[in-house]
């Protein structure tokens, strides 16, 4: 034990010299995942606000043959009327104007005979203004319908209720805690199973690929430590970082949430409860385990820290593509046999946790598998270790 | 007993294309107090040999013992008792030069006050007073050596062995080497030295193995190999022992690297003989569970 200790502490001392390590392991998350997570919150409510109060510009084709609904428009608070007059499809491409209207030319002349008049919004949906724009004309639209409609039952001598059979009415039952989770669950889950991994992967590569690009490694293993001894010590080195940058990364990301908490405007609660906190830091301290040992098992493969990249870089992928997807699909409600896929889990458990719908054998599951993944990870980094042909691969 | 026994000795590389005989039953011993040297050319065996003594690799046949100890029945043991100056010589770059010796002094079950001592000892012995303190990563070739010479001999063993010290050296670093190997063999060790450099053989060594092609060719005392060969210095005794055949052995190491199978290169993965790139196996992956997610999310 003593000499793995002295092999953990030697590791250790030359990853906080090693500039790379520092800054994937502890500046990183220290700094990235409380500006990824409350600059992209802040985004988002900066987005909505300034589309919610932007003013939206509109032309009308045949101003003069709507001169009643022109002017309805105008009093509206966010729709200004534009001056242009012609060539509307190149104006709305180039973004001068929002959206457009076309009435007939016998638009008013309709209204007083009582006859429906067809008005079309013109707008281009691939464009956020555009759409948002042609969105508060459409209710405008309505409302001056409806208006419209009162009048002319009025004038009937119908009450305008006649017209209404049934009043619908929605209600969300999410609480705003539910509300708050969902949005944290989709970035939240990804950026903890990334630093799981990226926290140890400068280590893994520095100490079993630097090893062989240093030539260090054949005197190391000419000492009398075991194989076995010598492995378990760069394991847990590199465990060790890894399990720094995914508490570091969780421990400052709920700090400035304490301090900056985003404000949408509307009723969305960004709480981390501590249980979610500790279910995390748990769940993330497994999965940096697991994942050193993965890392550690790859590394040694490669000669060189360049080739170890190239090994590490499918694993990557593998590990982290299902990772982003499943947290980016609203929604997904996944069936139990996926709670026994590691790191894919750690993310619907995460999501779970967030919204406040944690279960039991979600949680034993997605322990239990990440466990025995990390089990399987530290034996066959151990098997690989004392392949000779691994090791003195020229 | 002598310190160091070598008994018929093998290694055989197995591949997928055949078997490279590196070590072919080799046998010899050697006790303190003497300087044994290792001659042949490249590729003719003698570092397989010397990883084969150190329990780096294992042998396909035969056995080493070192002090009474067998290097398979008991290669910790075995371990504490030699030193080896490997042929690729690195420390590590964010240490210095003293806590590079450190931590092998730790390893080798070394602490506190005892090992301090011996690190001082030997900084001045090899002359390293000046950069003790410096990190490792600018070193010359010269002062990488000798803190890898001080890291072989940390604990200081019975059996030191030498693969290569003076290569790439100038003059005054291999004079530093060539003096301790003398110093050691005055206080009793054993000194294998590995070397293709007939004038440091000739000069240090009380006996000669001829290593050519795996196999141990002679084993005698400088002079006798001179006048048994008629001959009036070692190089041309050496040549004439292995009849100029250098350049097969040169051959047989390029083929033993060529003839390893790889599944995982660092292109891609290569199955029949064919490589598939990272990048495009990455992008198939991806479609694929691009897929799988879309299909289940119907579901």
């Amino acid at each position: 034990m003593k000499e793995i200790l002295t092999v953990w502490k030697k590791e250790i001392k030359d990853t906080l010299r090693d500039r790379r390590t520092l800054y994937t392991a502890v500046i990183m998350p220290i700094v990235l995942m409380p500006v990824i997570m409350i600059g992209s919150f802040k985004l988002q409510e900066s987005q909505i606000k300034s589309l919610e109060q932007q003013t939206a510009i509109v032309a009308v084709a045949n101003e003069s043959a709507a001169p009643s609904l022109v002017a309805f428009l105008k009093s509206q608070e966010k729709i200004s009327i534009s001056e242009i007059k012609s060539d509307f499809e190149n104006k709305l491409n180039s973004g001068e104007i929002q959206a457009y209207i076309t009435t007939p030319d016998d638009f008013e002349s309709l209204l007083t005979a009582g006859q429906p008049a067809t008005v079309r919004v013109y707008q281009k949906s691939t464009e956020q203004k555009s759409s948002n724009a042609a969105q508060k004309v459409q209710t405008a639209l309505a409302v001056y319908n409806q208006t419209l409609s009162v009048q002319k039952l009025s004038s009937a001598g119908l009450d305008p209720q006649a017209l209404q059979s049934i009043v619908v009415e929605s209600k969300d039952i999410a609480t705003e805690q539910e509300k708050g989770g969902y949005f944290l669950g989709m970035l939240l889950p990804m950026f903890i199973v990334l630093f799981s991994i990226m926290g140890g992967m400068y280590a893994a590569i520095d100490v079993s690929a630097g090893e062989k690009e240093r030539k260090t490694l054949e005197a190391l293993l000419i000492t009398p430590l075991s194989r076995f001894r010598i492995v378990t010590g760069k394991f847990m080195a590199v465990a060790t970082t890894a399990i720094t940058s995914v508490v570091l990364s969780i421990t400052s990301m709920y700090a400035a949430f304490k301090i900056w908490p985003p404000d949408f405007g509307i009723s969305f609660v960004f709480d981390l409860s501590l249980s979610t906190v500790v279910l995390m830091l748990v769940l993330g301290i497994i999965l940096s385990i697991m994942f050193a040992g993965f890392l550690l098992a790859v590394a040694i493969f490669a000669k060189s820290f360049k080739e170890a990249q190239n090994y590490i870089t499918p694993f990557y992928l593998l590990a982290i593509l299902p990772v982003s997807i499943f947290s980016s699909i609203p929604g997904f409600k996944p069936p139990l046999w996926m709670f026994l896929i590691p790191s894919v889990n750690a993310v619907f458990l995460f999501k779970e946790s967030l919204m406040g719908q944690t279960v039991w054998s979600h949680i034993i599951l997605t322990v239990a598998t990440t466990i025995i993944g990390a089990i399987i990870a530290i034996v066959a980094a151990t098997k690989i270790f004392s392949k000779e042909s691994v090791l003195f691969r020229d | 007993m002598p310190l160091l026994e070598v008994k018929n000795l093998s290694k055989t590389f197995t591949s997928k294309k055949g078997e490279i005989v590196a070590v072919d039953n080799v046998s010899f011993s050697a006790d303190k107090g003497e300087i044994f040297g290792l001659l042949g050319p490249n590729g003719a065996g003698k570092t397989t040999t010397i990883r084969l003594i150190a329990t780096v690799l294992k042998p396909t046949g035969g056995t080493v013992m070192v002090d009474g100890h067998d290097i398979l029945a008991d290669s910790e043991a075995v371990r504490k008792n030699i030193g080896v100056l490997t042929t690729d010589i690195g420390l590590y770059d964010r240490f210095t030069a003293r806590e590079n010796l450190r931590y092998f002094g730790e390893l080798y079950g070394m602490s506190g006050q005892k090992l301090e001592e011996r690190i001082d000892e030997l900084i001045e012995v090899l002359e390293m007073t000046d950069f003790a303190d410096r990190k490792a990563g600018k070193f010359s070739t010269g002062m990488k050596q000798k803190v890898a010479i001080a890291r072989s001999i940390i604990h200081d063993p019975k059996v030191i062995i030498f693969d290569e010290p003076t290569a790439g050296l100038d003059v005054l670093a291999s004079q530093t080497v060539v003096r301790f190997m003398q110093k050691a063999k005055a206080m009793g060790k054993l000194v294998i030295l590995s070397t293709h450099e007939m004038y440091d053989a000739e000069k240090l060594c009380d006996r000669i193995g001829i290593i050519h092609r795996g196999r141990l060719r002679v084993i005698d005392t400088v002079s006798h190999l001179e006048s048994s060969t008629g001959t009036d210095n070692l190089e041309d005794a050496f040549l004439k022992i292995v009849h100029g055949q250098t350049g097969s052995a040169v051959v047989r190491q390029r083929s033993l690297k060529e003839k390893k199978p790889r599944i995982f290169s660092s292109r891609g993965l290569v199955i029949g003989g064919k490589t598939f790139a990272w990048w495009r196996l990455a992008i198939l992956f991806a479609a694929a569970v691009i897929l799988i997610v879309q299909f289940l999310v119907k579901k």
